[in-house]
């Protein structure tokens, strides 16, 4: 049992990285689909093109002459039938690849696009080891451990300092195991309540009923 | 006026340095009356330092232009009210602003401080003053606002036209005082590191800070980007400009640490891993500022560029690599108290969440940084800019949305499979459910589909945490048996009850919805908007969508400074008339710059935007249209957010600490 939740963790771990690597590379390698009107392929365009004299700002954007006549340029090659890349291009021959908005996915560029993802993607390779070295020492002395086992009879709200919206759970938890206690006192069956003196959520390694055992994993 | 502000500069200076030195040596000399005084120097700069704002600002409303700064930035016309947006208008201002938020914040941090970290409160105040000392240095030296002309011009040169906006009287001042804000934070780490007191002393002011920070930076990107919408003329609100990354990379990772230092607050974790995200911010914020006021990266905000950039890049340098020396100084005194029990755990959740902030954040820097690789390895001139960001980003951050569902149903420690498919069940079935529903009404943008699946996952998640609060609690305090009246008026003060019980977790959840807001306007713009770009004849309409527009015509008003374009034009939807709008366009001859300002109509479903772009000879005007879905919700996110942030913030009445009279205070800390 333990084992197979434990591999179930890493079939998810994996499974997210691998989601993450294809959503990043999908958006990466493709930047649109192609179903627009020519109108809404000339705005994308726009969008990908820097204005040559302004600061930081594309044609779309900037208000000056040259990019009110480099958006028309735009409409004239595509309504000549040019494709996106072929537009590009023809900038890029004029005005060379910083142009464009972004580093072309090619060549040493592809530097710029494929670092970050491979960074990210061992990043969460790193962390998730992280997390593993973490929780490797899992059976430690129950000294470590910040919420002590609460002595039996003693109230768990009270042991309840931080965790205030757990405080009705507690109080009714309370309420059950003082009349589990006085029904033990008069049945004479002992350890009624022992079985669930702990605060819930403790494991202290103590008290510890074999439905929590399962949890336990690493 | 002017004299009196350029010498109480001067003694802020002196009193920074004296507070710096004294309350350092103090405390390693152990003498109390020094510490003591470093003290009472560093309460005096803020005196000090605002006699010297209100000088710039009396110089400002008496338009005493033999002041070289009062004469760029201002002129006989412009109205009283902008001397707050003058103040700031260039460099010199801006750093006296920047140093007088810095030394009011130390003066409250110190005030208010915990008891616990006392024993650290003398290095605490040694680093903010150190800080201060850097800023009202390159103030005095390098960059006085209180520099005087030869010679008295009969009229200043007027303020740039960009800022005489709404918008800037808040964002600027947010960003400067959420960028050296993180000062305060990041002397409570450092502080603590050198006093040797590496537990958990510091959490508490750090926390608080971090978020006060972590706010002002966030109001202060959305008041920009709610500006460069409404002005900048191109109908958009964020770009990736180099600054705006500047400013939005200390917002991540400080987002980051308000995190995961509530799990050292909880669980005595991440103590190292606090201190080091702490440095981080730190140290974006000086790139910040460093790009803000010298930098060389073409900007739309270079409002501030000058020759301050070599001073910056070496404070960054210092600021970067100092506080992570003494961080692996006292490396080996930052131990955990606990260790993690569970990979499905919140603190396991906020390690995920950790990493993909910080990953947005260096990605970020990665972009902004690239060109400059590129030019020095491969000689390629080359930009980076938003096509980048938005793809490389874009996964990312759906990533961390994907984890603000999670991450706060799991419970501390160790969740259990039964618990979390309980909390879970409902808002994934949700989340489906919209993602099929609008793949079935014909969908086709992978992107949008998952930002609104997404959201309504999270979104989900929270209501029903709120319910099941509400409920617990009712069935807790009552006993059954109430009519449905008073059991809806039971769970709505049960609900109130619940959020006051828990603030910050509560405040957690309701800052967690502004960014569910966000969301839906970054989607509902960027995938569903249309745009069109059109000159129009006066008495000409044409149609977006379903909307259509007359244009009347337009008249120019002349201004002092400015002539005003104000165009008439008439909005129909569906063929019903709407309104009358008139966006305009001025033209500032001295500044040879347009502004705009688009007319909007704006509601909760979309916007209706009308922008002239042109005017044209014989009245003839080139217009933008824009129908924008859902970019509402990003406006009223700014106060859900800061609404949110106070309630968690907000301190719980029996944690209040008095504040200690000084003497006493330095005397604690230094017996020991």
């Amino acid at each position: 049992m333990v084992a197979s939740k434990n591999k179930s963790l890493w079939y998810l771990c994996a499974f997210l990285l691998t989601l993450y690597l294809l959503a990043a590379s999908a958006s990466v390698v493709s930047a649109q689909g192609g179903d627009e009107t020519l109108e809404k392929e000339a705005q994308d365009i726009d969008k990908m093109i820097m204005c040559p004299v302004c600061p930081a700002e594309t044609i779309d954007q900037a208000q000056v002459e040259i990019s009110f006549q480099m958006r028309a340029v735009v409409r004239e090659l595509l309504a000549e039938g040019k494709t996106r890349d072929e537009v590009l291009d023809y900038f890029v021959d004029r005005y060379g690849a910083d142009i464009l908005a972004a580093p072309p996915k090619s060549g040493s560029n592809l530097v710029a696009w494929i670092l970050p993802i491979v960074g990210v993607a061992a990043g969460l390779v790193g962390v998730f080891f992280v997390i593993r070295a973490m929780t490797g020492s899992q059976r430690r002395p129950a000294a470590t451990v910040a919420v002590q086992a609460t002595p039996a009879g003693a109230p768990l709200a009270a042991a309840a300092t931080e965790d205030v919206e757990l405080l009705p759970y507690l109080e009714i938890a309370d309420r059950i195991l003082a009349s589990r206690r006085a029904a033990s006192r008069t049945t004479g069956i002992p350890n009624a309540a022992a079985g669930i003196s702990s605060p819930p959520d403790s494991p202290s390694g103590q008290d510890e009923t074999p439905s929590r055992r399962e949890d336990d994993h690493g | 006026m002017g004299d009196l502000g350029a010498i109480s500069l001067w003694i802020a200076l002196a009193l920074a340095a004296y507070s710096t030195i004294g309350s350092v040596s103090g405390k390693l000399r152990g003498s109390v009356a020094l510490v003591d005084s470093a003290q009472a120097a560093m309460y005096a700069t803020v005196v000090a330092l605002t006699v010297s704002t209100l000088s710039l600002v009396v110089s400002f409303i008496s338009r005493d232009f033999e002041i070289s700064y009062v004469a760029r930035h201002s002129d006989l016309a412009m109205p009283d009210r902008f001397t707050w947006v003058a103040f700031y208008a260039g460099n010199e201002g801006s750093l006296l602003y920047i140093a007088m938020v810095l030394s009011v914040m130390a003066a409250i941090a110190i005030w208010r401080a915990p008891e616990r970290v006392r024993d650290a409160l003398p290095y605490t105040t040694g680093v903010m003053m150190l800080v201060l000392t850097f800023f009202l240095a390159v103030t005095a030296v390098m960059a006085n606002p209180f520099e005087k002309l030869p010679f008295v011009p009969a009229d200043g040169e007027g303020i740039n036209p960009l800022l005489t906006h709404f918008g800037m009287f808040f964002h600027p001042p947010a960003l400067m005082a959420g960028l050296v804000g993180i000062t305060i934070p990041m002397s409570f780490a450092v502080g603590s590191l050198l006093a040797r007191k590496t537990g958990d002393e510091w959490v508490d002011p750090g926390r608080v800070w971090g978020i006060i920070t972590w706010v002002l930076l966030a109001a202060g990107l959305l008041l920009g980007s709610w500006w460069a919408y409404t002005i900048l003329g191109w109908g958009g609100y964020w770009f990736w400009d180099p600054v705006e990354n500047a400013a939005f990379m200390p917002w991540l990772v400080l987002t980051a640490f308000i995190h995961s230092i509530m799990v050292q607050k909880r669980r005595g974790m991440f103590r190292m891993w606090n201190i080091a995200l702490v440095n981080v911010a730190f140290g974006m914020a000086l790139y910040g500022m460093f790009m803000n006021r010298g930098g060389s990266v073409p900007s739309v905000h270079s409002f501030g560029a000058s020759n301050l950039g070599w001073v910056f890049l070496m404070f960054l340098a210092v600021g970067v690599i100092v506080p992570f020396a003494i961080f692996f100084w006292r490396y080996n005194t930052l131990k955990s108290a606990q260790n993690l029990d569970s990979m499905l755990s919140r603190e396991a959740a906020f390690l995920v969440n950790n990493l993909l902030l910080l990953a947005i954040a260096f990605v970020t820097l990665w972009g902004t940084v690239y060109p400059l690789i590129s030019r020095l390895t491969s000689g390629e001139e080359i930009t980076v800019a938003r096509p980048f960001y938005d793809q490389v980003n874009g996964p990312l951050m759906l990533g961390l949305i994907f984890l603000m569902g999670i991450g706060p149903m799991l419970p501390w420690r160790r969740a259990n499979w039964s618990s979390i498919r309980r909390a879970l069940v409902v808002p994934a079935a949700v989340g489906v459910l919209t993602v099929v529903v609008l793949l079935a009404v014909g969908l086709r943008k992978e992107y949008a589909v998952a930002g609104f699946g997404l959201a309504s996952f999270v979104a989900v998640g929270i209501l029903m945490e709120w319910g099941r609060g509400a409920h617990a609690r009712v069935r807790a305090l009552t006993s059954g048996q109430r009519g449905v009246l008073t059991s809806v008026q039971d769970h709505a003060s049960a609900f109130v009850q619940l959020i006051w019980a828990n603030r910050p977790r509560y405040g957690g959840y309701i800052v967690h919805l502004s960014v569910l807001m966000v969301l839906l306007g970054i989607v509902g713009t960027s995938f569903f908007n249309s745009q069109k770009d059109v000159v129009l004849s006066p008495g000409e309409t044409t149609t977006i969508e379903n909307y259509e527009i007359r244009y009347l015509g337009t008249t120019a008003v002349p201004y002092g400074n400015r002539t005003e374009f104000i165009s008439s034009v008439e909005v129909y939807r569906d063929g019903e008339f709407l309104d009358n709008i008139s966006p305009n366009r001025a033209f500032y001859p001295d500044f040879n710059m347009a502004s705009t300002r688009a007319a909007i109509r704006s509601t909760p479903v979309e916007d209706f935007y009308v922008v002239p772009s042109e005017n044209l000879p014989d009245g003839d005007v080139g217009f933008r249209l824009l129908v924008n879905p859902l970019i509402w919700w990003m406006w009223v996110a700014g106060p859900v957010m800061i609404l949110g942030t106070l309630i968690a913030l907000w301190p719980e009445p029996s944690r209040v600490t008095a504040p200690v009279p000084t003497r006493n205070r330095a005397a604690i800390s230094l017996r020991q």
